[in-house]
């Protein structure tokens, strides 16, 4: 069974269309990134995929229950962690994870031993009595990710769950998260921080004007989209432009003996780069391949290449 | 199913936890339900001679008006600005079990100020004709008058004082016109027809045929319109939110 599939969501508000015909399917255990630019439809498709948005057309299931016909069975299964939300400022984390419990319908019992666990493994056992307006950004974000895990959910939602946090407290989310898959949770996860994306995501989707335009695991996206890879070689004197003509099909810069090139095929253009230095008597004393960062696919997709 | 309605009551206790928690177990909010209505009441009524009885339909009436309505305005709005809307109405539960959390703890809050005044009036040998009658009679305003307060919350804003302003401008000339202050007889003919259509009329008429056994309409008259206006207001209240609620969580 899949997690999670959403089938030709379309919501529009007013004259504009947020998103237009979205569909995927998520599988179990799987971490799903979900990225696109600001304004591309992310989060008007988490709200539909949790219930918050009525879709215009098609549908969501979560664990095989339709989002809208039955959304207390499928948020049973689900944790949130919505953008930008907060826990109740006036509560304490206690409380806050006290409140949560109930609403899932756990046993007070439950409750108390599943918050002191998460307090712990997030880091905030010490402090649960703090009311929540007084934690830092940090430990306010860790207090929502327990309040979405309280009800050890099957499919976790997390939109921007690391954003506007210091390094430690984002990789701690990060190791989380990884945590969660072994146990065979399904996160789907939004994120602007695209290498984040590419570490933790088994597949990604991209979406742009409210459309998915690419689906794949990073490395099938790296590929898919031709993300160029480049190739740095430094010899032992600085070279002229005109020497490299046999460079013509690839995107260059010369910095004197350095020779940055752009490519699809880095092979292709070091054996050039070689037979070349052998031609004209010159050493090659490094070179370096960069490959094709994630961040490079977004960009590409993102301006529409 | 069983289950179920476990969970939905649950859920509903559970959101009115929170409010009384974050809401009304806060020192302003008492004595504002204590001092408001108390303060209204010796102004209008102290110095005239009256017996205790022709003026605890009043109390009870300004009581519940200034308890049960005084919060529920801007709880929607409140934590519209907090960003807890979206983390609550994520979890499983539904707007309308959320309301129904929000308009119980109103109505627990109301009827924490009026089941002492009442009190009052049997130690002071004051007794209402039929208690059953004014339980009910208690429960339905303190239910309706909640309903109010989440009505005027409905509207799609994150500012407290927008849904603060619209309740006390329907609000506050309801109690001039609805006979809580003024007995309807002694109302100029001319506002009868207000009167007729402001909801705490009938509660505290049938509350005054119940102190004093007489009042302006029949009892019967009063204690069904009461329950109209209850159900009216809470029906209101829960579909006006679910029209409202995304366009108040896409302003986030």
């Amino acid at each position: 069974m899949d997690a999670i599939e959403a089938m030709g969501l379309h919501k529009k508000f007013g004259n504009v269309t947020a998103v237009d015909g979205v569909s995927f399917k998520v599988k179990e255990g799987e971490i799903f990134g979900f990225l696109g630019p600001n304004g591309a439809g992310k989060t008007t498709t988490i709200r539909m995929l949790t219930g918050l948005l009525k879709p215009d057309k098609g549908y969501a299931t979560i664990m095989g229950y339709k989002i809208m016909e039955e959304p207390i069975k499928a948020k049973m299964l689900m944790g949130v962690v919505p953008e930008e939300a907060n826990p109740y400022p006036d509560l304490s984390s206690w409380d806050n994870l006290m409140l949560v419990g109930r609403l899932y319908g756990l046993s007070k019992r439950d409750i108390k031993d599943k918050a002191s666990r998460l307090l712990k493994l997030l880091g905030l056992y010490e402090i649960m009595e703090r009311r929540a307006k007084n934690l830092s950004k940090g430990q306010r974000q860790k207090l929502l990710v327990a309040m979405a895990l309280i009800n050890d959910p099957k499919v976790l939602f997390l939109d921007e769950p690391t954003g506007g946090l210091d390094v430690l407290n984002a990789r701690k989310i990060r190791e989380l998260i990884l945590e969660l898959k072994k146990d065979g949770v399904t996160v789907f996860l939004t994120t602007h921080n695209v290498e984040e994306a590419g570490a933790l995501c088994d597949r990604i989707a991209i979406i742009k004007d409210g459309r998915i335009v690419e689906l794949g695991s990073p490395e099938e996206l790296k590929i898919k989209v031709g993300a160029y890879t480049y190739v740095a070689i430094t010899f032992n004197r600085a070279i002229e432009e005109d020497e490299l003509s046999f460079l013509k099909s690839c995107e260059y810069k010369l910095q004197a003996s350095r020779l940055l090139i752009v490519c699809a095929r880095p092979v292709e253009a070091i054996v050039k780069a070689i037979e070349f230095a052998k031609a004209v008597g010159l050493e090659i004393l490094d070179i370096r391949i960069s490959s094709p960062t994630l961040e490079d696919v977004f960009v590409k997709v993102a301006k529409g290449e | 199913m069983k289950t179920e309605y476990a969970h939905l009551f649950k859920s509903i206790w559970a959101i009115c936890w929170k409010d009384i928690k974050l809401y009304y177990a806060k020192g302003p909010i008492v004595v504002t339900g204590v001092l408001f209505p108390i303060f209204l009441w010796i102004a209008f009524y102290a110095g005239k001679g009256l017996e205790l009885k022709e003026g605890l339909a009043s109390l009870i009436t300004l009581t519940l008006f200034f308890t049960a309505s005084s919060v529920t305005p801007i709880i929607a709005p409140w934590e519209t600005r907090q960003r807890t809307l979206e983390m609550i109405l994520s979890r499983p539960i539904t707007v309308k079990v959320m309301l129904i959390g929000d308009i119980l703890a109103s109505t627990i809050f109301g009827l924490i100020f009026v089941i002492p005044i009442i009190f009052v009036g049997v130690i002071l040998n004051t007794m209402p004709g039929n208690i059953f009658l004014a339980i009910i009679i208690v429960l339905l305003t303190a239910v309706g008058l909640s309903s109010l307060g989440i009505m005027f919350s409905a509207l799609p804003t994150d500012t407290p004082a927008d849904a603060v302003l619209l309740s006390s401008s329907i609000k506050l000339p309801l109690i001039f016109v609805s006979g809580v202050l003024v007995p309807i007889t002694q109302l100029p003919p001319w506002i009868l027809p207000i009167t007729l259509l402001s909801p705490i009329t009938y509660p505290t008429d049938f509350l005054r045929i119940l102190y004093l056994g007489n009042g302006f309409l029949p009892s019967y008259l009063d204690i069904a319109v009461t329950a109209l206006f209850t159900l009216a207001f809470t029906i209101l209240a829960l579909k006006l939110h679910e029209k409202t609620i995304l366009i108040r969580l896409q302003r986030r």
